[in-house]
């Protein structure tokens, strides 16, 4: 495809480049080209184009082999996707292969990834939940990692930005430590997820509420949606195959078909970003070195300003790569502190229980979305032995009482009898982490990838704050389950689950006030080398216990505008 | 034994097909392929043992809707060697078991006579006998509540309903 001339500087040469198309990167896409930078768009995977590429989207059940389940040489050849709940027959093709990106697990990590345009927006889970000022307050309260440089308020017009954009669904809860948003309608709790709320009020006073999740789905399109030509969420819940209605929000529906509108974009799949490059006399980035994904040549890119939304942990990759006479250890890396204090959610446990009330009723449907405990422990004091807390998803459903016993015309009249048992109500611990500086990747001196790259090695492990967290878990939602008249109460610890598999890591190239403990200043700039700008899971100098990518959303479209605007001064 | 090397083969073919780069943009089920790997005895007598799990009534049983080669494929897919041999063993039990008791096949059996058989090798004492029959029940009701037939005709499967009610009667 030669649509551009490899000869030609000129021809390499862009306003701006956006390293990775994932949900930072096609923000990145959509705010640069919106303010008419003519740029470059690299995407390390294949091309994925809205709906043409969703080959399993409409198949039903009885269209999969195996039902969904993964044949046991494709799990065997791929242990760490194979633990993330995603990774089935319908949706195994957005995800890597374990053989073909290898890196170090110097501590037991699941690093999830779906290496295509469009990145893992296409395979998340899609709870958009916002920080609140608690969570930007934390690390300066508690004393752990450093201080954010940024308030809610400096962020929360620009969660208003992207949530109109996205369209978010969610209910106007009034919360402190959950601020409401730009909201389409909600979805319904079922009656015994209602039942829950309301005792919780009851119990607590009102300080443990129970509300929906908010979640990217259209439940009512605005004209700003249908001008993406997207659509209402249909309640398949097929998400992760990619939704040929645009029902939720992915880069494939949303923000790259945007910016590619405006004439402005050149997406470039197949191109695995080696490193920065970084100009001594100009005492700035010049440009970018991307190494074809097939011929594995080497090509220059340039541009005024390049954004980094390559994911968390590709991005602090990239910028250890990026080394120069100036930055021997790595882009932007004055302080030693680049790839350190990692940190992720904490998803390793779960509650389940059962109500023996409401029998005469049942859900219909499928909702793409569960109930929400927003964090209830050391909000507004510290009040536990252990720092932080946790929030947690709620969900619930009837299940079938099926007499599954004999043989014959009894067992399969038996089989499709709908005979109802109780309700069943589970719900997952999501626990902020602390970002220690023990917790870090770093290159490896040795083994490198198929593209001659220096694999990540990754050291990222659970500590004592966790063990206490979720303690404090099973013993909390066991008392307020208790209160609520459920039974059956069983807590699922899961040690053995490795860090990762939550898919919510962040840090790395964290945000802060001073040059000497941080490397990005307010603006998601490198302190030292300020046209360059990291916008993706790696800015976040704590990681809060609310869901993650709207906040990367958020923060990638002002740092962008921003970037703009300098641009335009010439300060850049 | 013939049984063992057709599976062997078939675990050859679908590594092959894993392989293919296809699988990564043109996935389709047809590009994971058939399972008719048991010689035709083999497969016949799988056919039987599901149909007398869930048989044709008014609606269609086990065998007419394929679900034994739901269970074969499930098996020799999805579950280990360890499954495989325990089906091949299995189906040779059954038989056996027949020869003895009723002195034909099992495919020669009445239906009372099937029911009994099956229900004789899972709460025998012999482990692999209940392992064998508990495999292939669960498979096939797996198999026949995740047909085309039963999803759309009794459960009136709708790939997009486009609605959720969180509180509804019974």
């Amino acid at each position: 495809m030669a649509f551009f001339n490899i000869d030609s500087i000129k021809d390499r040469t862009f306003d701006a480049i956006v390293v990775g198309s994932g949900i930072s990167g096609g923000w990145s896409a959509k705010e640069l080209t919106g303010r008419g930078l003519r740029t470059l768009v690299l995407e390390r995977g294949r091309d994925v184009q809205h709906i043409k590429d969703y080959p399993t989207t409409f198949k039903n059940p009885w269209e999969f082999p195996h039902l969904g389940q993964i044949p046991k040489e494709l799990r065997d050849a791929n242990p760490i996707a194979s633990r993330c709940y995603a990774f089935n027959e319908d949706a195994a093709h957005f995800f890597i292969k374990d053989n073909e990106h290898p890196y170090v697990q110097e501590k037991p990590f699941d690093w999830i990834r779906g290496y295509q345009v469009g990145g893992k927006s296409l395979m998340w889970a899609r709870g958009t939940q916002r920080w609140s000022q608690y969570d930007f307050d934390g690390p300066a309260r508690d004393g752990f990692a450093v201080e954010w440089p940024i308030n809610y308020a400096d962020i929360a017009p620009w969660y208003s930005y992207v949530e109109k954009f996205a369209g978010i669904s969610g209910n106007k809860d009034g919360l402190p430590q959950l601020p409401d948003g730009e909201f389409l309608p909600p979805h319904e709790q079922s009656c015994v997820e209602k039942h829950f709320t309301q005792q919780m009020a009851k119990h607590y006073n009102n300080t443990r509420p129970v509300i929906i999740g908010r979640c990217a789905h259209l439940t009512q399109p605005q004209p700003i949606h249908t001008q993406q030509g997207r659509g209402q969420c249909q309640n398949r819940t097929l998400c992760q195959r990619g939704c040929p209605y645009g029902g939720y929000f992915s880069s494939n529906s949303s923000t790259l078909p945007w910016a590619q509108k405006t004439g402005k974009m050149t997406l470039r799949p197949d191109s695995v970003v080696h490193s920065i490059i970084f100009d001594e006399k100009k005492n700035k980035a010049t440009g970018v070195r991307v190494i074809d994904a097939h011929t594995k040549e080497m090509t220059e890119y340039y541009a005024k300003i390049i954004f980094v939304n390559a994911s968390t942990l590709n991005t602090n990759l990239i910028l250890l790569n990026s080394t120069s006479n100036r930055f021997p250890n790595g882009l932007g890396n004055d302080n030693g502190l680049l790839g350190k204090y990692i940190a992720f959610h904490n998803f390793r446990t779960t509650i389940s229980a059962e109500y023996e009330g409401f029998l005469d009723t049942i859900t219909e449907g499928n909702r793409p979305n569960s109930s929400y405990i927003p964090r209830f422990r050391n909000v507004f004091k510290q009040e536990t032995d252990f720092l932080r807390g946790y929030a947690a998803g709620f969900g619930s459903s009837r299940m079938l009482d099926t007499d599954r016993s004999g043989f014959g015309e009894s067992l399969k009249a038996n089989l499709t009898q709908k005979k109802y048992g109780n309700w069943h109500v589970s719900s997952h611990m999501m626990g902020e982490t602390i970002p220690k500086e023990t917790n870090y990747v770093t290159l490896d001196s040795d083994l490198k990838d198929a593209w001659g790259i220096p694999q990540l090695k990754v050291s990222v492990a659970y500590d004592d704050n966790d063990e206490k967290m979720i303690a404090d878990f099973h013993q909390q939602m066991t008392e307020m389950l208790t209160v609520a008249g459920f039974t059956n109460i069983k807590t699922n610890d899961r040690p053995d689950k490795a860090p990762g598999l939550d898919i919510h890591e962040m840090g790395g190239v964290r945000m802060g006030k001073d040059p000497k403990t941080s490397l990005l200043n307010k603006w998601n700039q490198l302190h030292a080398c300020q046209n360059v700008f990291v916008t993706d899971g790696a800015c976040m100098t704590s990681n809060s216990t609310q869901n993650p990518s709207l906040t990367f959303m958020a923060i990638t479209a002002r740092a962008a505008n921003h970037a703009v605007d300098k641009l335009k001064k010439k300060n850049l | 034994m013939k049984r063992r090397s057709a599976i062997k083969n078939l675990s050859l073919a679908v590594a092959g097909m894993v392989s293919l780069p296809a699988w990564v943009s043109a996935w389709t089920p047809e590009s994971i392929g058939q399972v008719n790997s048991l010689p035709i005895p083999d497969e016949n007598l799988l056919a039987e043992i599901t149909e007398t799990i869930i048989p044709e009534t008014q609606t269609p049983g086990a065998k007419s809707l394929k679900v034994h080669q739901f269970v074969l494929r499930m098996i020799q897919d999805c579950f280990g060697e360890e499954a495989q041999t325990l089906l091949e063993q299995g189906l040779l039990k059954t038989d056996q078991l027949a020869n003895i008791a009723y002195n034909k096949p099992f495919v020669s059996c009445d239906t009372a006579q099937r029911m009994e058989l099956l229900t004789h090798l899972q709460t025998s004492d012999d482990p692999a006998g209940k392992q064998f029959v508990d495999m292939v029940k669960n498979l096939t009701m797996r198999g026949y509540l995740n047909s085309e037939y039963v999803l759309v005709n009794i459960n009136h499967y709708n790939i997009a309903p486009g609605f959720y009610h969180g509180c509804v009667p019974i």
